[in-house]
């Protein structure tokens, strides 16, 4: 509605957002979390070294910004295309995986 | 540490005996799933007309819509085809509930009925915060709210 969506991704850079991978409660248990941590990384690492990974919690009685999505740095753009192309339109936890390129810059200061 | 990837069992006792601290969280690592679905094979889900793949410049409001779009979309997708993702293999599923029977001694609450059941529900709560979001928003045209419930 309104919404143009075949614009593509825009412009590749060395930072992926995950979307639709997780809910916010699945992130309150400790165990779910590494759980999710090691499933996200490992599957990454595939496709280029994983420099960081930022999955942000929920806390109670904050809206905390970026949680429900996961971001995930590369060490180079080519790794991050890469990624992209094989885990856009994947099933995470029987979820559709929907992806964006993040500002590097807005990353690293958590801007999420 | 060294590991093998040939080498599919290790002697029973080495885990229980070693000096080394014990490893039941790197076992329990080992044993669980993964979530990613499949991956032998490519098990994309495509949708027509809604990519996964998005811009960079969407606003919260815009990409969380987008999103609640997209898993309406994706369960009704489910429900009219089925792809219910029941486990194939019984001792992955979760334990059943006691059976309940109509008076023909026919079941009711099957593990087919009640995923349907989560799956409806998930969608009435999905496409009621599209609404709130965007109250031009379509439901699918197989939507149907729930009717209330008097007693469970």
């Amino acid at each position: 509605p309104g919404l143009n969506l075949n614009q593509g991704s825009g412009p590749p850079t060395e930072v992926l957002c995950l979307m639709n991978m997780i809910v916010p409660e699945e992130l309150e248990d400790e165990e779910e979390y590494e759980d999710i941590l090691e499933d996200v990384k490992e599957e990454c690492s595939k496709y280029g070294v994983v420099r960081s990974l930022e999955i942000p919690r929920p806390i109670p009685g904050i809206e905390v910004p970026g949680c429900g999505k996961i971001f995930v740095e590369f060490n180079s753009v080519i790794d991050c295309q890469k990624a992209q192309q094989a885990l856009a339109g994947r099933k995470f936890s029987n979820r559709i995986v929907v992806t964006s390129y993040y500002d590097p810059d807005k990353y690293h200061q958590r801007e999420f | 540490m060294y590991t093998s990837a040939n080498q599919s069992k290790r002697p029973i006792d080495y885990a229980n005996n070693s000096q080394w601290g014990n490893d039941s969280q790197a076992d329990r690592r080992k044993k669980r799933k993964s979530r990613w679905g499949n991956t032998d094979q490519l098990d994309k889900t495509i949708i027509p007309g809604m990519p996964t793949v998005l811009p960079a410049n969407l606003n919260k409001e815009q990409e969380r819509q987008y999103l609640l779009h997209l898993q309406i979309e994706e369960i009704s997708r489910r429900l009219r085809t089925g792809d219910l993702g029941i486990q194939p293999n019984p001792e992955d599923r979760s334990p059943s509930p006691e059976p309940i029977y109509n008076n023909e001694g026919k079941r009711l609450n099957t593990r087919e009925y009640r995923t349907r059941k989560k799956l409806e529900e998930e969608r009435h709560h999905l496409v009621q915060e599209a609404l709130a979001l965007n109250p031009e928003f379509k439901p699918p045209a197989d939507y149907k709210p729930p009717t209330v419930r008097v007693s469970d």
